[in-house]
């Protein structure tokens, strides 16, 4: 049995745990609905029940990063929020409970840091060049590194080792996953994804998001992952170490796939756009820690 | 120079930053000088507004932000806005972010591209150099860096600047606390002498390896024989310039550099719409401007 192979047995193995809340499947599939059918009210509802989504609604709502104003209620927060970044926080909440507090290889908060960076980075990039569906872009971003939680719970104590080379080697994770593991996080995380029945786009984001050549000539979804991840990894919203790494972001093959497709790549002041994400690092952090910091405060 | 912290100035509160009089400041700021806020540092932008409001008796930043945009005074309250945004003291050890770039990519980069050419040596330029903190970091930088990066090779500093006083200054080499506060006691005892009660002196040792003269980046006689760079390091003073003279000083900037050399910037401007030649390169923490070498057709990491 290869080590993929391997992982696949383990993943088949974790279908027994509880991770998903009861109330996530009905209302994933109400969300899947074309917006003009959801009954707001019936998604309300459902929201409210569990009350883990409830609170990470209300705190998401609550966070800097929307919240000019006090949103009190479920209702309001999910108007606030909207339904795609509803969905996005229920899959955040399913994923983030696949994995115990004792088994964190890599620090939750710096894990949920990058990911939520990279959503950020990601719909902001896909708005400003004209990509047609930004929400799709910012849950892409959300979940590329699924595979680092499936690491985690497949290999927890060989992956700390393989974390600790990649930081004490100061290279890229996926390198020392491959050397070590013999498979990286891409692969790892593919097929959760596949399991989970997430969209093809997102398993392709999943998949090849640093093997670009490797990915469909069409996947653009794919291209403003790296290229995101990229720039999350140099401003400050990477795995919590120094990476030696200098990237001529234009130069990537990401670049030139997108700006083939979407010509507003090319005039983009990245100068700009990279100082723009400092900006917004402490709204990141504070949202990470409004939303996925364990709170022991009563819910509203 | 870098721009330092605000001096005693009333900061305005969170609610205040949100005034959109603010963002269009900035935006101003932005096309005529190319330096840019980010929304964590638009405080600093207020602050340094604050002293022109008073100065120009305007109450609010909207009615600040039509002082500055109004015809006939525009050039002139620009200047003096930018006068107060880019003053402050600089000092030692400023950019960790950028020496760690230095340290754990370009150098060795450098190292590897130019052994195979048989001259060890490297060129650096601090364009701009005010009172000679950023060449002396880069010097005692250098200095502890090259027994592990850099063995057997040798290295020389060029500091320019226009201001005469500035580099009387930076040759006499004389600091206090402010200039210091960033350079740990091991590197004050090895490359500092004791001038006075609070001051210090760098030693002619490190002065050695710094050439100071005296350069007008618009001299284009001048420009055109500072040649072989390695990396050219020019923090806040493209901003001096308008679009046209920055476009120039670049281009000569480009040309001064070797294939495969660097530009540094200041860490909020920006080479856009400016030069599109140079590459920007993401280092963690700070960006870099790159000269590729002849032949380079992207697809990756420089």
């Amino acid at each position: 049995m290869n080590a993929l192979d391997q992982i696949r047995s383990r993943i088949k193995a974790l279908e027994a745990m509880p991770t998903v809340p009861a109330v996530v499947m009905p209302l994933a599939s109400m969300l899947q609905q074309p917006p003009e059918h959801i009954d707001l009210e019936k998604v309300v509802e459902l929201v409210s029940y569990d009350s883990t989504i409830a609170a990470q609604c209300l705190r998401m709502a609550n966070a800097p990063l929307f919240g000019r104003r006090k949103t009190e209620t479920v209702r309001s927060a999910i108007l606030a929020l909207g339904l795609k970044r509803v969905q996005a926080i229920l899959l955040g909440c399913c994923v983030n409970k696949i994995v115990p507090p004792d088994k964190w290889a890599l620090d939750a908060v710096t894990f949920w840091r990058h990911s939520l960076g990279c959503a950020l980075v990601s719909s902001k990039m896909a708005k400003l060049i004209g990509y047609p569906d930004p929400e799709k872009a910012y849950l892409a971003g959300l979940l590329h590194d699924l595979g680092i939680l499936v690491n985690t719970l497949t290999s927890t104590d060989e992956y700390r080792e393989c974390i600790r080379e990649a930081c004490d080697g100061r290279r890229a994770l996926h390198l020392s996953e491959e050397s070590r593991l013999g498979f990286t996080h891409c692969q790892s995380g593919k097929i959760l994804a596949e399991h989970w029945h997430f969209s093809a786009d997102v398993i392709e984001v999943v998949e090849f998001h640093h093997d670009l050549a490797a990915a469909p000539a069409d996947a653009f979804l794919v291209s403003i992952v790296n290229l995101s991840d990229f720039l999350c990894r140099v401003r400050d919203l990477g795995y919590g170490y120094y990476e030696a790494m200098g990237v001529d972001l234009a130069g990537e093959s990401a670049w030139a796939k997108l700006a083939g497709h979407y010509p507003a790549l090319a005039d983009m002041d990245l100068a700009r756009f990279t100082m723009d994400i400092d900006g917004a690092l402490e709204e990141i952090t504070a949202t990470v820690d409004a939303v996925f910091k364990p709170q022991h405060s009563a819910l509203p | 120079m870098e721009t330092g912290t605000a001096k005693a100035v009333t900061l305005p509160g969170a609610e205040d930053l949100r005034n959109p009089a603010y963002l269009k400041i900035r935006d101003v700021i932005y096309q005529i000088s190319g330096i840019y806020q980010p929304e964590d540092k638009l405080y600093l932008l207020a602050s340094r507004c604050a002293r022109r409001m008073s100065a120009v008796k305007a109450s609010t930043p909207a009615e600040y932000l039509q002082h500055l945009t109004a015809r006939g005074n525009r050039e002139a309250e620009l200047r003096l806005l930018l006068n107060e945004i880019t003053i402050g003291e600089t000092y030692m050890f400023r950019s960790p972010s950028q020496l760690e770039a230095l340290r754990s990519v370009i150098l060795p980069q450098l190292v590897q591209a130019k052994s195979g050419m048989g001259f060890k040596r490297l060129r650096l330029w601090s364009a701009g150099c005010s009172t000679g903190e950023e060449p002396y970091t880069l010097a005692m930088f250098l200095l502890e860096e090259s027994r592990r990066l850099l063995p057997g090779w040798t290295f020389d500093i060029l500091a320019t600047d226009l201001n005469d006083n500035s580099l009387l200054t930076a040759k006499a080499g004389i600091y206090g606390e402010y200039a210091l506060r960033s350079t740990t006691e091991p590197l004050r005892k090895k490359y500092f002498k004791p001038y006075d009660e609070k001051r210090l002196q760098t030693t002619d040792k490190l002065k050695s390896l710094i050439r100071f003269e005296r350069v007008n980046l618009y001299d284009e006689g001048k420009m055109a024989v500072l040649k072989d760079m390695d990396l050219i390091f020019c923090c806040n003073v493209l901003i001096y310039f308008d679009l046209a003279s920055k476009r120039k000083v670049v281009q000569h900037f480009y040309a001064n550099l070797l294939p495969g050399g660097y530009l540094f910037l200041g860490h909020a401007e920006s080479l856009y719409q400016i030069d599109d030649r140079f590459h920007l390169v993401l280092f963690p923490g700070v960006v870099g401007y790159w000269k590729p070498p002849i032949g380079y057709k992207g697809g990756g990491k420089p």
